[in-house]
């Protein structure tokens, strides 16, 4: 096939030395970015785009891909070893890797990670080089309709993360929404919840809350423990990754990154949410979902494939169409206009061998963050044989430095320490965390997209079955809250069957 | 002795006008110090690569002395930069530029400044938009679109320069337009390529690389003149439409500052205005169209562009 040939050719390029370097100082500033809580890949690429710029052509777009996609990496690394995200797209990781490492199998939950990225990233680069033009065109065709559809669908999906209570879980869902709402109404204009704060205006952003809830509400809740409890001798095959674990876990990666591939590709959607569905989809399909969120292995796999596929995918619309549909691929194409280029339908044709050659740098790359990643597994996994007296102090400060470099301003780090106060009052009163974020992801664009589409048809709720997406979607989203319903009816033994078809 | 006393008169008179106008030694004292550059939004938007631009050719044409240092404040749409800048009335070391938030955040009070708690000091491009429809819609000209009863737009945001302009076509061509906001150029993009409204107002970087690839076709520009990038497409006002509407690039300083500083400002601007390097770096990478207006001038359009800002948001119930 022609791709691939101009895909090799890529390749070779991308080996140049000056490239190579540019790409390896990417991906390791993006380690570094994503493993930061607080700051992600978003504020990360934003900040490294001087630097990148002045590698000029090639280099410069190769080093701030890298650094996002490294970022995907470096993500899971926090989630894991301290249950708290590293950027938003981890934020499934916390759920299954965090108790892993609790429960001496760090090194297994890290190395599951490594593998999911890369494969993630694999079938994403595939998608890239193969689909990209017709998904980009296919992906035009999700306006604010099938956005309103989609979300409602990836809140039917989700809605089995609500926990025990599926009341508290609905509440805690609900106060998500809420903060969703703080700042300026995107659609109308006035301004909601701010109580006159310069700092609540432009929203609350959910990397911070998210460091806020997960890690700040861990810390506080160890202030009642006794500082020499809770670290356990660990095994040192536990530092080590399992080659068995990818095999047990090929469903799961193969959904995860097909699921992030089409999240991700849709404009305004993102990493984030492809990860939540991704994780849902993973425990809807299992036969032991039980087991999700207390360090079941395919709780990783499915979302860390899942958000280095989306971070490919979400580059297609940029490469092919001009449209940046992300804050990260926009300062992407910030740069690609600071090298002189042309961001739009003709950049292919005309500037095919600098993008090509910019493709090429991602193999390279996803690569290179593998050996980088496997090789530190064991030295990373090894923090976790620190006593959290000491360990503690170091993480909160980096906590405070990570969401202070978002836009330097305090505000973000009063909003994490709220946040950490809120998870506390929730945990104590047994409200789960988890459908709070997914509200705070999910429920600004369901609202976003809902009020768009109410401008454009007048009113007319017509629109949701008049438009063939949006109606599969909604009929889709049936099938998922029937689903239970309909498999008490048909007894326990025809399961198999249909979790075969539901799945397709 | 008459004549020498009036001669004397005027001499002291003179001196003492001379001493009041020079009351800080002007020409040897400023800038004293580096100038502080406030960008009141994040690293890699328009706004930040607009100011830095700025800031690079005066650093390469060697205008100043003194060194000029950009330093992104973002928050709160731009309350916290602006707020920083506007705050500190009388500083004539600090310089920002001037942006659509620049206006419509004070406008729904949530910025401790206005405008008028600024002196313009000059503009030195301006960025004019075009009205485009998708090369597959049946529309070809403004005139068509006048023809039916309701058509819909992609803006960025709720009030912007977008929607101003669609208020105004609506008003001219007696055709309701209603604003669909999107969050960021991407979305917008994204509805108007995949038919989801009818038309978008963008800035002729937007829009270049679509109208080249033959997805977008343009219909009008709202400056007064055509523009470089698009030289077949019409100005609204030759169509017979009253809309003139532009995105200015220009920079402001604290209210209360000396007119020494403002016209030592005007003449910098004038020269990087005038510049090749501002012409490459900015005008040519961005579509822009080159303009310089003084202090006076910009000050008037400032005024002008908040009035209308503050029109569209009392009419949409927003103040």
């Amino acid at each position: 096939m022609e791709v691939f040939s101009l895909l090799f050719e890529g390749i070779a390029q991308a080996a140049e030395p000056t490239t190579l370097l540019a790409t390896l100082f990417g991906v390791i500033i993006g380690l570094l970015i994503g493993a930061l809580p607080g700051l992600g890949p978003s504020a990360g690429v934003a900040i490294m785009l001087p630097v990148a710029i002045s590698l000029g052509g090639v280099p410069a777009l190769a080093c701030l891909a890298g650094i996002y996609y490294g970022s995907m990496f470096g993500g899971a690394v926090t989630s894991i070893l301290l249950g708290i995200p590293g950027d938003p797209p981890s934020v499934m990781t916390v759920m299954d890797g965090y108790p892993m490492a609790k429960n001496g199998e760090a090194g297994r939950a890290l190395g599951m990670s490594v593998f999911a990225s890369f494969i993630g990233g694999l079938i994403g680069l595939i998608g890239l080089v193969t689909l990209s033009v017709p998904i980009a065109s296919a992906a035009l065709a999700f306006g604010p309709t099938e956005m309103t559809a989609l979300m409602i669908f990836a809140l039917s999906l989700v809605s089995v993360l609500g926990g025990r209570n599926a009341i508290k879980g609905f509440v805690a869902l609900a106060l998500g929404f809420w903060v969703g709402m703080i700042g300026l109404d995107p659609i109308a204009g006035p301004i909601r919840f701010t109580w006159g704060s310069m700092d609540l205006f432009d929203g609350v952003d959910f990397s911070v809350v998210a460091v806020g809830l997960f890690g700040l509400t861990a810390m506080f809740l160890s202030l009642n423990e006794t500082a020499t409890s809770g670290l356990q001798k660990f095994k040192f095959s536990s530092l080590f990754p399992r080659i068995k674990d990818a095999v047990s876990s090929r469903f799961d990666l193969l959904q995860g990154s097909i699921t992030g591939f089409f999240v991700g590709v849709l404009p305004g959607i993102g990493a984030t949410a492809a990860t939540m569905m991704a994780y849902a989809t993973s425990k809807r399909m299992s036969k032991t979902p039980e087991k999700y969120g207390t360090g079941h292995i395919q709780g990783i796999a499915a979302p860390e494939a899942a958000n280095n596929s989306a971070s490919y995918a979400s580059m297609i619309p940029l490469f092919t169409l001009g449209i940046p549909g992300s804050a990260t691929t926009a300062v992407m194409m910030a740069g690609l206009l600071m090298l002189g280029l042309q961001p739009g339908p003709l950049l292919f044709i005309n500037n095919g061998d600098f993008i090509w050659a910019v493709f090429g740098s991602f193999w390279i790359g996803n690569l290179m963050l593998v050996f980088l990643t496997l090789l530190l597994t064991p030295f990373l996994a090894s923090i976790l044989f620190i006593a959290t007296a000491i360990l503690y102090p170091i993480v909160f400060a980096i906590i405070a430095f990570g969401v202070f470099a978002i836009d330097y301003s305090m505000s973000g780090l009063m909003i994490a320490l709220a946040a950490g106060v809120i998870g506390l009052v929730l945990l104590k009163l047994d409200y789960p965390p988890v459908p709070l974020v997914l509200g705070l992801i999910l429920g600004p664009m369901l609202e976003r997209n809902i009020r768009r589409t109410m401008i454009q048809s007048q009113g007319d709720l017509m629109v949701f079955i008049e438009r063939p997406i949006a109606l599969a979607l909604f009929i889709l989203t049936i099938l998922v809250i029937a689903w239970p319903i309909i498999r008490n009816m048909m007894g326990k033994k025809s399961n198999a069957l249909l979790e075969v078809s539901n799945s397709g | 002795m008459k004549r020498f006393a009036k001669s004397g008169a005027v001499l002291g008179a003179s001196l003492l006008a001379l001493g009041a106008t020079t009351a800080p030694i002007f020409a040897q004292d400023y800038p004293s110090r580096d100038i502080e550059m406030i960008i009141p939004f994040g690293v890699g938007g328009g706004s930040d690569v607009l100011a830095r631009t700025i800031a690079s050719v005066i650093g390469e044409k060697e205008l100043l002395p003194v060194q000029i240092l950009p330093e992104n404040r973002p928050g709160g749409s731009g309350a916290v930069g602006y707020g920083y800048v506007g705050q500190q009335q009388g500083n004539d070391h600090l310089i920002a530029t001037v942006s659509v938030s620049f206006f419509t955040t004070p406008l729904l009070g949530a910025s401790p400044v206005s405008y008028e708690d600024f002196t313009p000091l000059a503009a030195i491009s301006y960025s004019p938009y075009v009205l485009a429809v998708p090369t597959s819609s049946p529309y070809e000209s403004v005139d068509d679109l006048a023809e039916v009863d309701r058509l819909t737009t992609a803006t960025v945001g709720v009030v912007s320069d977008a929607a101003l302009l669609a208020d105004m076509l609506t008003d001219s061509a007696g055709v309701q337009i209603d604003a669909v906001p999107f969050d960021g150029e991407g979305e917008a993009l994204a509805a108007i390529l995949g038919g989801h409204v009818d038309i978008v107002f963008m800035n002729p970087s937007e829009l270049l690389a679509q109208t080249e690839a033959g997805t977008l076709r343009p219909l009008a520009v709202s400056s007064a003149e055509r523009v470089e990038a698009f030289p077949d497409v019409p100005t609204f006002t030759e169509l017979g439409h009253d809309i003139e509407h532009v995105q200015l690039r220009g920079l402001v300083m604290p209210g209360g500052v000396s007119e020494e500083v403002v016209d030592y400002w005007e003449g910098i601007l004038e020269e990087v205005a005038t510049s090749d390097e501002w012409r490459e770096q900015y005008i040519e990478t961005y579509y822009d169209s080159p303009a310089y207006l003084n202090s006076e001038e910009f000050a008037a359009l400032i005024e002008q562009t908040n009035d209308r800002y503050r029109a569209i948001m009392e009419e949409q119930g927003l103040i």
